[in-house]
């Protein structure tokens, strides 16, 4: 049988752990799609109903440029809110486009049960067993922690650099040993050469630098293309950025119940999928001398929309701004950034003014 | 002392129900629970212009419509009742959730009317957290000072209630399968048909157009659920799963079917594109109703689906 052609819709910087999966895993050929563009998200948005969230088009789009760079299998993860229904549309969209490929569909496997998935992935290595998938599986958490703590430790710092792209380059060349990695140990040696790159690069901070905490949709606030690069943007104007959200720390890192207990005042209940997590985030932002959150999300997403009266108590609770913003196929770089940097300078400002 | 006691000093309690949202799937059970425990309820009453304004200054822009009508109805029963009923379900199984707007309503609502001094009763069902519709009613009861007993009861025979009454409902609506006509199927939630001043205007059209609007939310709910899984095997929320299965099981007995959705909808912005591509040719008419939508241009579009569907019957169209 010849190795299948494998992709996942792009998503921040995890497709690299996919990649990992897929080839120490499954045995099978990982086509990794070029970065998402604005063509990618028109196309995707070309072709799905005018009211769906926006990662919806954006993975569709994805899914297209993978189609197009020779992936004959599709796999799309299971999920939480709409995600979790994406899949299943995703595939009649394509199917009726006229594209041929297989589907696996993880959220018509997602019984609760391990052995679903397992089941799910053997259509891709028949040979797959379940010792196997359970250590590149760990192998690939791994991995993925890494990503998220370098990313976040990259947004703490990048603004403050003496020299020009110093973090941007070493980032990149990390992310490039990602790509490439084949084993634990290239992973680790990655992992420990950035650490050491990363502390040596010449950076002038104030004590008290400002800082912005960043919550918000779980697609949109971790795919660096879905919010224009948002903490990019931010961190070059001289900001500590710090962003909670990011798998490891949603779904590996914390136990949503604990983090419930630190928000008590403000809500009794999960009221969505990763809205105790944004609010313990922005909470924790308040309570400790953040000059500023910004709440990011696709238009229309109803779990974000729904926490955005608790961030405006907390906002008035702890008197700090709170920035909101929506992103669809039509967000502008332009108007984002304007009101960026009105932001910025009301944060700036009211430091000064302390 | 003792639960005796607390039931006595509760009996002038009342208990606002706000007209919106869960109130259209709960009004037999709450309100006979409530009496039954001795109780009073206090109903919003139908909506209007000035439910939606009320809604409208104080909802997240991006917040459905239906939302919107819900924390108007709420806050014209502020400072009228000792309680405010805002349930929060998540899920009643797998496959089997609600539009996360149901997870988040208690504390939504309890946000935004933080200063109000209102006080909420919440009744949280969550199958994942193996809490069951009974354990969160007998909850809700323990919270108001009755004993477990006395909630319990209230509960069954509310539920003996509502039962009979539901079997009433469906064997009225199922009748209308059987008369002849255009028959037009709405598939809408629940609180969107049954509203006064959005939903309950467009079916009163129809039939004043000589079509019978047939509801696919009042349905054999069981056998809905299975039939959705033919028509969208990974379909995740409870309600949109008994509408389209509805529609499923009847689509051989109806001439048309007109979506009904508020804007903006996260379920209804997936499930709408699915019934256009799952039931064509049937003719579909989808509405979008939001703040600024008006009968007139409504009517229009009703209008002319109704010129297409009696073309059609007459053999017109579809040769
Ligand atoms: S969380 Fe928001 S963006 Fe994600 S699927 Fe749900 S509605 Fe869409
Ligand atoms: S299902 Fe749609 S209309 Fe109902 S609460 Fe959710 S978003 Fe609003």
């Amino acid at each position: 049988m010849s190795q299948k052609k494998v992709a996942f819709p792009r998503f921040g910087n995890y497709n690299l752990c996919i990649k990992y999966f897929v080839e120490q895993a499954l045995n099978a050929e990982y086509i990794l799609q070029p970065l998402l563009t604005q063509r990618t998200l028109e196309a995707g948005a070309r072709y799905s109903p005018d009211s769906v969230c926006a990662p919806f088009k954006t993975c569709l789009g994805s899914l297209i440029d993978a189609l197009e760079a020779g992936a004959d299998t599709l796999i799309m993860p299971p999920g939480i809110c709409r995600l979790g229904y994406y899949g299943e549309l995703h595939e009649q969209i394509l199917r009726d486009l006229g594209y041929e490929f297989d589907f696996i569909n993880l959220s018509r496997y997602s019984t609760g049960k391990p052995k679903d998935y397992l089941k799910a992935l053997k259509r891709i290595d028949p040979d797959l067993s379940a010792a196997h998938l359970a250590r590149v599986g760990a192998e690939t958490l791994k991995m993925l922690a890494h990503l998220d703590d370098t990313e976040a430790e990259y947004y703490k710092n990048c603004g403050f650099e003496v020299h020009h792209e110093d973090y941007h380059k070493t980032w990149s060349r990390f992310l490039a040993a990602m790509e490439t990695a084949q084993s634990l140990h290239d992973i680790e040696q990655a992992y420990s050469w950035v650490k050491q790159a990363f502390s040596s690069i010449p950076i002038s901070k104030p004590a008290f630098p400002l800082r912005v905490g960043v919550v918000g949709e779980y697609f949109t606030a971790v795919d660096g293309f879905s919010n224009h690069f948002l903490e990019q943007k931010i961190a070059d104007m001289g900001v500590e950025v710090h962003r909670f959200m990011s798998v490891t720390n949603r779904n590996l890192r914390y136990h949503g119940k604990n983090l419930q207990i630190g928000i008590q005042d403000y809500c009794c209940y999960e009221m969505g999928p990763t809205s105790t997590a944004n609010i313990w985030a922005a909470k924790h932002y308040a309570s400790h001398g953040f000059d500023g959150i910004i709440h990011i999300k696709s238009a229309d997403c109803t779990p974000e929309i729904d926490i955005m009266p608790v961030l405006q108590n907390i906002s008035a609770d702890y008197k700090i701004p709170v920035l909101y913003l929506s992103f669809d196929s039509q967000t502008s770089d332009t108007g984002l950034e304007t009101r960026l940097e009105a932001f910025y300078d009301m944060i700036r400002i009211r430091k000064e003014g302390k | 002392m003792g639960k005796h006691t607390e039931v006595q000093s509760h009996r002038a309690c009342t208990i606002g129900l706000p007209n919106g949202l869960l109130y259209a799937h709960y009004q037999v059970l709450w309100n006979s629970f409530f009496a039954g425990v001795g109780l009073q309820t206090r109903n919003s009453g139908p909506t209007n212009r000035e439910i939606l304004e009320l809604g409208n200054e104080c909802s997240i822009d991006e917040t459905c419509l239906s939302a919107k009508l819900y924390l108007g109805h709420v806050r014209s029963l502020l400072g009228t009742c000792d309680y405010i009923l805002v349930p929060r379900i998540n899920s009643w199984g797998r496959q089997r959730d609600m539009c996360t707007r149901f997870a988040s309503l208690y504390d939504l609502v309890c946000n935004t009317f933080r200063d109000s001094g209102q006080k909420f009763l919440s009744c949280n069902i969550d199958a994942g957290k193996k809490l069951t519709e009974e354990s969160a009613f007998v909850q809700m009861g323990e919270e108001l000072g009755f004993s477990k007993k006395i909630a319990e009861n209230a509960y069954h025979q509310a539920k003996k209630e509502d039962e009979n009454q539901w079997k009433l409902r469906l064997r009225k609506e199922e009748a209308l399968y059987r008369e002849k006509g255009i028959k037009v199927m709405i598939a809408a939630h629940s609180y969107i048909i049954e509203d006064d001043y959005y939903g309950k205007p467009i079916a009163d059209y129809l039939r004043s157009l000589g079509l019978i609007p047939i509801r696919a939310d009042i349905t054999d709910r069981k056998e809905a659920l299975k039939q959705s899984l033919k028509v969208s095997p990974t379909l995740k929320w409870e309600w949109n799963r008994e509408i389209i299965g509805s529609l499923q099981m009847h689509r051989e007995q109806i001439d048309g079917i007109v979506l009904v959705s508020a804007f903006p909808c996260g379920p209804d912005s997936m499930t709408d594109e699915i019934v256009s591509r799952h039931f064509a040719p049937l003719p579909v008419l989808r509405l979008v109703l939001d703040t600024q939508t008006g009968t007139a241009g409504i009517e229009t579009r009703l209008e002319s689906f109704a010129d297409i569907l009696s073309f059609q019957k007459k053999g017109g169209l579809a040769q």
